[in-house]
């Protein structure tokens, strides 16, 4: 895809008014971060006392999560919040893509979806359901960003709660201590500090065509779209393309994904074409090997989107909504990095970290956590334990790094896709095909049969080493709540699992998750892996 | 269904601010006693930036039956001379430790208050919201009535 064009509004206002001037917490020093100054004192012979022991410049999930935890250690912590609103607007409030327009909103309105399916379904257990169900957009755009909303203000008396000075306003380098801070006015003002975590994140890519960032949204902008989306085209193969158009097709608007080439990458290959099936059988409609080539507004207010497909052809249709999907990019662009040698990534923007301390940049007070960290995975969790672990290493004396294998992640399609470890790829790869043994199953869940929904890509495999008890280097679980199934298997994997120890434990009856321990068809078998009866 | 009666005639403390940090700025203040008084004045005071502090009633001797009650209403005497100049500040009492403590009372069912605890101190129709010992740390207090 084309280098992002970032060009947000220039006028940015901001969110919330941050009339009060950080009060300095009063509290003495604690000892663990009193050594940390001590010996900053030493190595550097002048003893500098800086406003803070920590600047966070970033405060979604792995700032926020990172500043209380210091703050809990006894450090005296300043985090920086500021969100350039939107290309077309759109705005919120303390706490980060999560919590404002990724993960929360994402799931409730996946949830959402899943319930008008649940009610379908209602009908043929027995439930008198006597219309059509349809959603309400309205409504569900105000309770999702009315919980939004309480999360904010949970934020913001956690950080008051727990003594972290918060200030709304937009924070870049000056030095390897000192912080600008751009105010809600325009007012510039500076602050120092011992250490300085970035923690930024993302922001979603526009792709270079005409029309784009005039005429399209992006996910910064659905979750509280003031109208409903009607027909709508979904731009891109990343998960936030495929979750946000199963959840608008399963909320009943006519949907259209526009892939270039795979979706899905990184993920395993079987399991993201298994999702795309599903998701095709379930009424989304699927463009792939198209580009886009041009936005137009009609004078019916309809958007004229123009493409290319893989033959060169050009086509094209109409849409009410066009939400862009394409990928993402680190929002390191205004931190001043080059000012400070902090070491990045052209390419991604990303904060290169070292090798044996990850989130560490090349100026060692400077640290990056999350989104914007080289080469580690852009998921909320991730960023948390980062940033509390880098805590405790800053203010408790402590030596545990953050452990980035075996994440865990669940991508939030009609039919969910929960993964821990390799996908099948990787580990043909990394350890050759004469050493992997592949375990799978088709699996029907149980409450699929009353009301005969297709079950053709209920699917789990586990990725073995083949030698010994055969180790489990990867899980891939698709179907009915992924996410709560695959957590307590990515504990195991974490803790050496192997597929002997898993082939011995004893299912819970009758679920999904039943089915990976039950797996005992190899793929080298060429037996038919299509689980039948109890 | 118990129905308490306004105390008096909804009555109205103005209460004059620091004048050196924000002029002769008045916020009203009203005592209410029960939902159906409460909502009253939410009527009366429509359009405005309206504070609540639920608390819990005071005996024939004016004494409360709710501890965190008491050591709250200091703290957020002191810090509701921080609210915006139009704002609206309602007190309102829950009835005693028995009827409040019905899970089924109208404060703890009340689509737009579903109360949980005394003292719950909340900025009207948006998600803040203070709760029980909370409602004692001015920090937090002030941040409620001072940031929107």
């Amino acid at each position: 895809m084309a280098a992002p064009i970032v060009s947000f509004s220039r006028n940015a206002a901001f969110i919330r008014g941050c009339s009060q001037l950080c009060r300095r917490t009063k509290r003495p020093l604690s000892r663990t971060a009193c050594f940390s100054k001590c010996s900053k004192s030493l190595s550097t012979s002048v003893p500098v006392r800086h406003d803070y022991d920590l600047v966070v410049i970033g405060g979604g999930s792995g700032g926020l999560a990172c500043s209380k935890e210091a703050a809990q250690l006894g450090a005296r912590v300043l985090v920086l919040d500021y969100v350039d609103p939107s290309p077309r607007g759109s705005r919120w409030g303390l706490g980060g893509c999560c919590v404002n327009v990724g993960c929360i909103p994402k799931k409730l309105m996946h949830h959402a979806a899943l319930l008008g399916h649940a009610i379908h379904d209602a009908k043929k257990y027995g439930w008198n359901v006597h219309v059509d169900p349809t959603i309400d957009w309205s409504t569900l755009t105000t309770v999702v960003q009315q919980h939004v909303k309480s999360l904010n203000w949970g934020h913001r008396v956690q950080l008051k709660d727990k003594q972290v000075d918060y200030q709304n306003a937009k924070g870049s380098l000056v030095d390897a201590h000192t912080v600008r801070m751009l105010s809600a006015s325009g007012q510039e003002t500076t602050v120092t500090g011992n250490n300085i975590v970035l923690a930024v994140g993302g922001r979603p890519k526009y792709p270079d065509i005409p029309g784009a960032m005039e005429y399209a949204i992006t996910s910064d902008d659905l979750f509280m779209l003031d109208r409903p989306p009607g027909k709508t085209l979904v731009i891109g193969a990343s998960y936030v393309s495929l979750e946000c158009a199963g959840f608008l097709t399963g909320l009943g608007f006519p949907t259209t994904v526009m892939i270039r080439s795979l979706p899905l990458r990184g993920f395993d290959r079987q399991m993201a074409d298994l999702v795309t099936d599903h998701m095709e059988g379930s009424g989304t409609r699927f463009l792939r090997q198209h580009v886009p080539m041009a936005i137009d507004k009609m004078d019916n207010g309809q958007l004229q989107v123009v493409w290319r497909d893989g033959n060169g052809q050009q086509g094209g249709d109409t849409f009410d909504t066009v939400m862009m999907a394409v990928g993402r990019f680190a929002n390191t662009g205004t931190l001043g990095l080059d000012t400070v040698g902090v070491e990045w990534y052209s390419e991604s923007g990303k904060v290169i970290g070292q090798v044996e301390n990850p989130e560490q940049s090349s100026v060692p007070n400077i640290y990056a956590i999350g989104d914007i960290l080289h080469g580690r995975p852009e998921l909320t969790p991730v960023a948390i334990k980062a940033g509390r672990l880098l805590a405790h290493r800053l203010f408790a004396g402590t030596h545990e790094h953050m452990d980035y294998d075996k994440v865990p992640t669940t991508v939030f399609t009609p039919l969910e896709y929960g993964s821990v470890g390799l996908s099948e790829e990787a580990a043909l790869e990394r350890f050759g095909s004469e050493n992997v043994e592949v375990y799978h199953a088709f699996y029907k869940p149980l409450e699929f049969y009353i009301p005969e929904r297709d079950a053709s890509q209920c699917y789990v495999k586990a990725v073995c080493k083949l030698d010994g008890d055969q180790e489990i280097v990867g899980l891939h679980f698709l179907g009915p709540n992924a996410g709560e199934v695959t957590q307590g298997f990515a504990v195991a994997l974490r803790s050496g699992l192997t597929y002997q120890q898993m082939v011995s434990s004893v299912g819970i009856h009758p679920t999904c998750a039943e089915e990976v321990v039950k797996m005992g068809i190899t793929k080298r078998s060429g037996l038919d892996p299509t689980v039948t009866g109890c | 269904m118990i129905h308490f009666r306004v105390e008096s005639q909804a009555h109205v403390l103005k209460r004059s601010l620091d004048p050196g940090k924000h002029g002769n700025i008045m916020v009203v203040s009203v005592k209410v006693e029960g939902l159906s008084a409460f909502l009253e004045a939410v009527e009366n005071h429509k359009g405005k930036a309206i504070f609540a502090l639920f608390t819990g009633s005071h005996d024939a001797q004016g004494k409360s039956w709710c501890p965190d009650c008491v050591a709250a209403d200091p703290v957020v005497e002191q810090c509701v001379k921080g609210a915006p100049e139009d704002a609206v500040f309602i007190t309102c009492s829950v009835g005693d430790r028995a009827f409040w403590k019905d899970q089924n009372n109208e404060f703890r069912t009340h689509p737009k208050l579903k109360l949980t605890s005394v003292p719950t101190l909340i900025r009207w129709e948006t998600p803040q919201r203070l709760m029980e010992e909370d409602c004692a740390k001015s920090n937090l207090v002030s941040m409620l009535f001072e940031e929107d």
